[in-house]
């Protein structure tokens, strides 16, 4: 058995150690390593055995069937999300261009532009100026709700930005047909889209909101009197820059989904925006009356905050107006953008 | 030998108002390659939509994989590989995490999608244009990396619009290669829909003629080819006379020159043409089986026998 196993091995078996040392072991001239790897006379006929391959075949085509299991729905709207949310700060996943990215950083770093002031003179014990740029009411509103620089730079310019190709560039592309080609259905195409727009947003308002806040009590080392005092200012605010990103959102995809291109969705929230609210201070100048301010989307979510927050009203008209309009302006956008989004074709526009 | 039927309709209807997309459809589409063929608003992308359980029916039934195309969409969509005719590709991305993407939409977890991804490219032809931008492809590529996109998850039916459209020789054969072996070897389906015959009749053995919203045919190539079968021959001297006596004996002769096509009406065919030709004295100096195209076919299907026709046994049965 042992000759026939020393027959078929590869190589020369090495010796035991008897057999190696022992008195009797001839004198053959062989070393152990030679031994060990038949590094001697003889290896050249052996042959290393490689893969066989058609002359000139550079590319063989093998069809690789995939046994997996596919996950559920919340999984491939996660995906949707994450695709959009993870593209503004890695490679691989939406592409937003550059300009689009680095205003987003720009309005983080300037929307915090209060905090930096309440640690500067919070760190430097002045009580007049940490007294202007202090948390209070109005700070908290001016945070979410102040027209400028906040709702004429930052915040409608970002929306703009987001908004711009979000449903416009899959009908452009024909990318929708890759979502409905596959079980992905409209409402949570289109809910995923308004998500990943909204938590942006909501990320920049609420999220600097929050920073402003906290750093604020720990800075000044806040008590917990004052903090259960403000802290339904603070939820209040909140939901103020909730609704502000849901309105922002909700209209700037409402015109993404009418539109093939990134420019015109985007132009046209901010001239909505700003066409509406110039009227309405135009009429407001001329006859007194800030009736008209219902129509402009910033002044109405304003005007609604005002009330939430229990800030000084701007307004002469019933703030149950504005919130009626809010409702309403958001209905409108969310009806035209459902019935956009169920015309997207999969086979062709 | 009955093969498993991975679509099947039932007096599938779909209208718009007035219009009818789609009337009374009765197809059976067995497992393998078959071209779906159809002029322009033959109902052809309505169907595709219909099969992937897209829009709502008006009446009538279908299956696609066992699935219910009214009430299991999501079912069946998991399961097909859609390839569509246009553009659907996100130009600013990368293939790779284009094909990677695509995967993640019908379930895939995202490190199985790339892995996968990275398999489907490779076996498109692609593997070493993977991380370039879609923006930067040529047709051929952009086409190769739809066909990543639908068969990232290995579906068992995969759906392809027009994948030949636009591309250049070397292009549309791999794409056609790739189909093929798609079907021989990855013995997975497809349905293919095209105005190329000849990229069908490559592809499919079996075809679904759609005319007008109307069933005009379906059954395997070969069966329907039979019904514009002819004789060629090649003759010298007295062509004129030997026409004259092949129509006079009731055949019908298409001519062209010292060429001629005579419709086969049976085993007698080639006697009846030999006979002829010793009694005109016309030599005839070769003769063989003219097999029609599937563009003859789709032609004589069309101008000929109409839309009524619902079966190639039907077709056959007319001859």
């Amino acid at each position: 058995m042992e000759e026939v196993e020393s027959e078929n091995t590869p190589f020369e078996p090495v010796p035991s150690k008897d057999e190696m040392y022992g008195a009797e072991t001839p004198v053959t001239g062989k070393s152990q390593m030679q031994a060990a790897w038949s590094a001697d006379s003889g290896d050249e006929e052996a042959g290393a055995q490689v893969a066989a391959m058609p002359e000139g075949q550079i590319f063989e085509q093998i069809y690789k069937p995939w046994e997996g299991t596919l996950n559920p729905r919340w999984m491939r709207n996660w995906a949707i999300l994450r695709h959009h949310l993870l593209g503004v700060f890695k490679k691989g996943h939406r592409p937003w261009n550059i300009p689009t990215k680095l205003f987003i950083f720009f309005v983080i770093i300037a929307s915090m532009t209060d905090v930096a002031m309440v640690l500067l003179f919070g760190m430097i014990g002045e009580p007049e100026l940490y007294g202007i740029w202090g948390v209070n009411r109005d700070n908290m509103y001016g945070h979410v709700m102040g027209f400028f620089p906040r709702n004429i730079l930052y915040y409608p310019i970002v929306a703009a930005l987001l908004v711009g190709g979000m449903i416009s560039e899959d009908r452009a592309h024909g990318t929708s047909a890759m979502y409905f080609s596959r079980p992905i259905n409209r409402f949570d195409y289109a809910a995923m889209k308004f998500l990943s727009v909204g938590l942006i947003l909501f990320f920049i308002i609420d999220g600097t909101l929050a920073v402003y806040y906290f750093a604020d009590i720990l800075v000044m080392g806040k008590g917990w009197a004052w903090i259960i005092d403000t802290f339904p200012l603070f939820i209040a605010t909140f939901a103020c820059g909730i609704i502000l990103s849901f309105t922002y959102t909700s209209i700037g995809l409402a015109l993404s989904s009418v539109s093939r291109g990134r420019f015109f969705p985007a132009i046209g929230l901010i001239a909505i925006l700003m066409g509406t609210r110039s009227m309405a201070a135009i009429i407001d100048g001329l006859f007194d009356k800030s009736i008209l301010y219902v129509i402009s989307p910033f002044d109405a979510v304003a005007h609604v905050c005002q009330a939430l927050i229990g800030t000084e009203m701007t307004y002469d008209h019933p703030w149950v107006w504005s919130l009626i309009s809010v409702v309403v302006m958001n209905g409108l956008a969310l009806y035209l953008l459902a019935n956009r989004v169920s015309s997207l074709e999969v086979t062709r526009e | 030998m009955v093969r498993e039927l991975i679509i099947e309709s039932t007096a599938l209807t779909k209208s718009y108002g007035p219009h009818i997309a789609l009337d009374s459809l009765d197809i059976k589409i067995e497992k393998g390659a078959t071209g779906l063929l159809g002029p322009n608003g033959a109902g052809k992308s309505t169907f595709l939509k219909t099969m992937l359980g897209l829009i709502q029916l008006t009446s009538g039934e279908g299956k696609v994989l066992g699935f219910d195309i009214r009430t299991q969409g999501d079912m069946i969509r998991q399961r097909i590989g859609y390839m569509p005719e246009y553009d659907a590709l996100n130009p600013g991305m990368e293939a790779i995490h284009q094909v990677r993407y695509s995967g993640e939409l019908i379930g895939m977890n995202p490190n199985v999608a790339l892995q996968r991804a990275h398999q489907a490219l490779e076996y498109v032809g692609l593997g070493e244009q993977r991380y370039r931008q879609v923006s930067t492809f040529s047709t051929g590529m952009k086409q190769a990396t739809k066909l990543a996109c639908a068969l990232i998850h290995d579906p068992a039916l995969i759906i392809a619009d027009e994948p030949s459209n636009g591309l250049d020789a070397t292009a549309r054969e791999f794409m056609l290669n790739t189909l093929e072996t798609t079907v021989n070897t990855g013995h997975r389906s497809v349905l293919m829909a095209s105005h190329l015959m000849d990229d069908v009749e490559r592809v499919c053995e079996n075809i679904v003629l759609l005319h007008k919203g109307k069933l005009a045919a379906q059954g395997k190539i070969e069966d329907l080819k039979a019904i514009d079968r002819e004789v060629e021959i090649h003759v010298w001297g007295s062509a004129n006379k030997m026409e004259e006596a092949l129509t006079d004996r009731g055949m019908k002769v298409r001519r062209e020159g010292r060429v001629m096509r005579i419709g086969h009406t049976g085993d007698e065919t080639y006697n009846q043409i030999l006979r002829t030709a010793s009694d005109v004295g016309t030599q005839v100096r070769r003769m063989h089986d003219h097999e029609a195209s599937l563009e003859d076919l789709f032609l004589v299907i069309m101008e000929r026998l109409g839309h009524d026709i619902k079966s190639s046994e039907d077709l056959l049965g007319g001859v």
